[in-house]
């Protein structure tokens, strides 16, 4: 028995899956695998695995992490190819590392970096938005849905282009389960505090997700 | 890149009904291939997925490289508005590809209540609705299933129906398109005349309907010299080496039935008296333990799924039971699998059988007396008694099981009122039973549940002639049980009688009520199978708008020698044999399963299954 970080991303075929779905679909690959889940002890055992931070639906990925138990000889390398056949089309395994104990803690992720594409008519001033001194926009909460200042949450945010009334971002903000900041709150921040901005819809890709601003492997 | 349909999809629930790309899902390049086909299901994602006919349908023409089979679901409401609101055609799952121009659409008809959305989807789909006004540059739409055995109330829609058994059937039909369209898709009607000679395959526009002045069908008459007078169904006749798919698409999201599905028999060798499945599907014919354990094998290691079924129609008279339990345990227990065994019989029920699968949780048990007397029980040719009931509940609730369901259906015929009482009493003296064991035996909270769904007769069964209860009296009785549940340990549960009794008005339906059906769909009737939708008053007002009389179809008592509307379709059971069950049933007369004794239904002309075995008492 021994524990995993499994470093994985997904692309536009399989965005639409909901967060419990992809745990489904992950055990179901592992079934398939000539790999074996350690199972938690207990009336109902169930694979010991756990996912840093779930991934919104209709969003890509390139860089998400689960902490994962396997009964296994494979080398960290075969478990990586292991899964990657076995996994539906659309999913990357991009690395598989075993740890030790806290030698990787995913719940200490604090920050992620984000590809955001937003149809718009025109372009945003981003410099405009991020001279603001608080962005107080509605924000879904354990609690409901309450204002929040999004303001000290926006580390980076910086505009790639805009083509065909797509404008495309990049941005780093808070990420975890201290505060977890979506693009499209971003989005819609840049909607109530910049005039005439509209977005008619976003969608993200996920491009990192750090510890302290460090790439976690 | 921002698509059309990752807006719409970010707006819908569940958008992985939509996006196909499930593990073993068929990648085709479809310039490749020279059919384009459409596996249609009339109903929502989660029902259709769960269907085995459409595994292996979709997986049979998927080994033919020269045929791409995608499959085209109903989309729920909410996906419809956005589509019709973009303007987005019905598509198929694989590609995306809108289905208005591909080659053919087969629609799986199981039940009546997806009539209206056969309509609608072709409405999405922009195809002409009937048949006659779609021409050549339109898809053939064919149906198949259980309903197509009488499918009057919606052949005007159908090009044509496969009766019978597919497996062979849409092999034989894709080489006819084939060389069809290959000589450039002339005339449709010349395409049905060579389809015509297939085996099993009705050509609804090739036969003329007359009515008589009281209604009913007067004749039923080819009008084309390739016309068979009757169409006899279709029957594989080695099911053990017919083929079973050994992969299954994984669905991304829960459906109803998400597991790997093993069928171990098809037809069913009992004999009641309402089951159109018992007869339709005749003779009885099984698998081998070993050809199913190595499926079974296949099917787990190649989806990943934790728990398998076994799907026929009455799994305890599989003869290889307990060699396939057996094996199956051993797959089962070492990968951690759960294993279900539906539609057990309450007579030969084993609990040792019971015990071995549900090792860790008793959950629910389902029996289904289907009546609450003997006396009604023999009319229906039902074959077990209460002490069959009783022992095996006794079993049961000491084997540690506390939720038993006991299903039952009202408005049989010659049902009396003592006989629906019966139901409650019965459900009385099964918790008279769990009170008879010592309190340290037997487990706490007992939790009976009596659930009645309302009889509707069927065409090709014993009954296809009785009329059926009014809903009124549905209600009645369904009042009757309620008031008569002897504790409040029992639980009663009823199916709705307003569904029930447009089932029935479609099942033995004829012709005329295709333009009813369309006008329902008009009016905005969809999914009529799920309460949230279904609207019994838009239906009322269709059949009103239309001039029909739906009491004329449910109500009616049929004399033996009027024409039904399904008399030219041809399943094997013959009209005789279902006359003297009739009257055997108005006699309170039980008829022996096949394997005690054969009752000359007419199945034998099929040469195959329960029809060759040897037969006699120690078989049973």
């Amino acid at each position: 028995m021994a524990k995993y970080i499994v470093k994985y991303g997904r692309d536009d075929r399989v965005k639409f899956i909901s967060h419990l779905d992809f745990v489904r679909c992950f055990h179901r690959a592992v079934r398939r695998s000539a790999l074996n889940f350690e199972f938690s002890q207990g009336f109902n055992p169930h694979p010991v695995m756990t996912i840093a931070q779930p991934l919104p639906v209709c969003v890509t990925s390139e860089s998400e992490y689960m902490k994962v138990g396997f009964v296994t000889d494979m080398s960290d390398n075969e478990i990586k190819d292991e899964l990657n056949r076995r996994m539906p089309p659309g999913f990357t395994v991009y690395a598989v590392r075993r740890v030790e104990g806290k030698e990787i803690d995913l719940t200490k992720i604090n920050m992620a970096e984000y590809i955001t594409e937003i149809e718009c008519e025109s372009p945003c001033d981003i410099e405009k938005l991020l001279n603001e001194k608080e962005l107080v926009v509605p924000k879904k909460t354990k609690s409901g849905i309450r204002d929040s200042d999004i303001r000290p949450h926006i580390f980076e945010l910086e505009k790639l282009g805009f083509t065909d009334g797509v404008m495309t971002v990049r941005m780093t903000v808070s990420c975890g389960s201290t505060y977890n900041l979506k693009p499209e709150t971003v989005v819609s921040a840049a909607e109530k505090y910049i005039d005439g901005f509209s977005a008619t819809f976003c969608t993200s890709h996920r491009k990192s997700m750090l510890i302290d601003k460090k790439e976690i492997m | 890149m921002i698509t059309l349909k990752d807006k719409i999809l970010s707006k819908v629930t569940k958008p992985t009904r939509y996006t196909g790309g499930e593990l073993n899902a068929v990648i085709k390049d479809p310039k490749t291939v020279d059919i384009r086909f459409g596996f249609c299901f009339p109903d929502v994602y989660e029902i259709a997925m769960s269907h085995l006919g459409l595994k292996i349908i979709y997986h049979t023409l998927n080994t033919r490289p020269d045929t791409y089979c995608e499959r085209v679901f109903a989309p729920w409401d909410d996906m419809e508005q956005e589509m019709r609101k973009y303007d987005m055609p019905l598509f198929a799952l694989e590609t995306g590809d809108a289905v208005t121009h591909f080659d053919m659409l087969g629609f799986t008809l199981q039940y009546e209540l997806s009539y209206s959305n056969i309509v609608n989807m072709l409405d999405l789909a922009k195809i002409p609705v009937l048949a006659a006004e779609r021409s050549e540059e339109y898809p053939i739409i064919y149906g198949g299933g259980p309903c197509a055995y009488n499918a009057e109330p919606i052949a005007d829609i159908f090009d044509f129906f496969m009766l019978g058994e597919g497996e062979e059937q849409v092999h034989e039909t894709m080489d006819v398109l084939k060389e069809w369209k290959k000589e450039g898709k002339k005339s449709k009607k010349e395409l049905l005349e060579r389809l015509v000679k297939i085996d099993g395959i009705y050509v609804p526009s090739f036969y003329d309907v007359e009515y008589t002045e009281q209604g009913t069908v007067k004749t039923i008459t080819p009008n084309n010299p390739n016309a068979p007078k009757t169409i006899l169904k279709r029957v594989v006749k080695d099911f053990d080496a017919t083929y079973a798919p050994d992969t299954i698409i994984v669905p991304f999201g829960e459906v109803v039935h998400d597991r790997v599905m093993l069928e171990v028999m098809r037809g069913c060798m009992r004999g009641c008296r309402f089951c159109q499945a018992g007869y339709i599907y005749r003779p009885l014919r099984e698998r081998k333990p070993e050809t199913l354990l190595s499926l079974a094998d296949d099917l787990l290691s190649k989806s990943g799924f934790d728990e398998i079924s076994l799907s026929s129609l009455s799994t305890s008279d599989f003869t290889g039971l307990p060699c396939l339990t057996d094996g199956l345990l051993k797959i089962t227990e070492e990968k951690k699998i759960g294993l279900s065994l539906p539609s057990l019989r309450i007579d030969n029920f084993s609990l040792e059988l019971m015990e071995k699968v549900q090792k860790v949780r008793k959950s629910g048990i389902t029996f289904a007396p289907e009546a609450g007397t003997q006396r009604l029980r023999d009319v229906i040719n039902k074959n077990i008694t209460e002490e069959n009931i009783l022992q095996s509940t006794a079993l049961l609730f000491a084997g540690g099981w506390t939720n038993v369901k006991l299903y039952f259906m009202i408005g049989l015929p010659t049902e009396t009122d003592t006989d629906v009482c019966g139901i409650a009493e019965l459900a009385g003296r099964v918790l008279d039973v769990y009170f008879e064991i010592p309190k340290e035996e037997r487990a706490k909270n007992i939790n009976i549940t009596v659930s009645t769904s309302s009889f509707v007769p069927k065409p090709f069964t014993a009954f296809q002639w009785v009329g059926m209860n009014s809903r009124e009296e549905i209600i009645r009785k369904q009042k009757l049980i309620k008031d008569s549940i002897p504790s409040k340990r029992i639980r009663y549960t009823y199916h709705d009688n307003k569904t029930s009794y447009l089932e029935g008005v479609f099942s033995r339906g004829d012709r005329r009520l295709c333009k009813s059906i369309i006008k329902a769909v008009e009016l905005g009737c969809k999914f009529d199978g799920w309460g949230e939708f279904f609207d019994f008053d838009k239906w009322m007002q269709a059949f009103d708008q239309t001039g029909i009389d739906p009491d004329f179809y449910t109500a009616r008592e049929r004399s033996y020698d009027e024409v039904l509307p399904w008399d030219h379709i041809d399943v094997g059971v013959t009209k005789e044999f279902l006359m003297n069950e009739n009257e055997k049933a108005k006699a309170e007369s039980t008829t022996p399963h096949c394997r005690l004794e054969c009752s000359k239904c007419g199945a034998h002309r099929f040469k195959t299954g329960v029809c060759t075995e040897r037969r006699g008492a120690d078989n049973g």
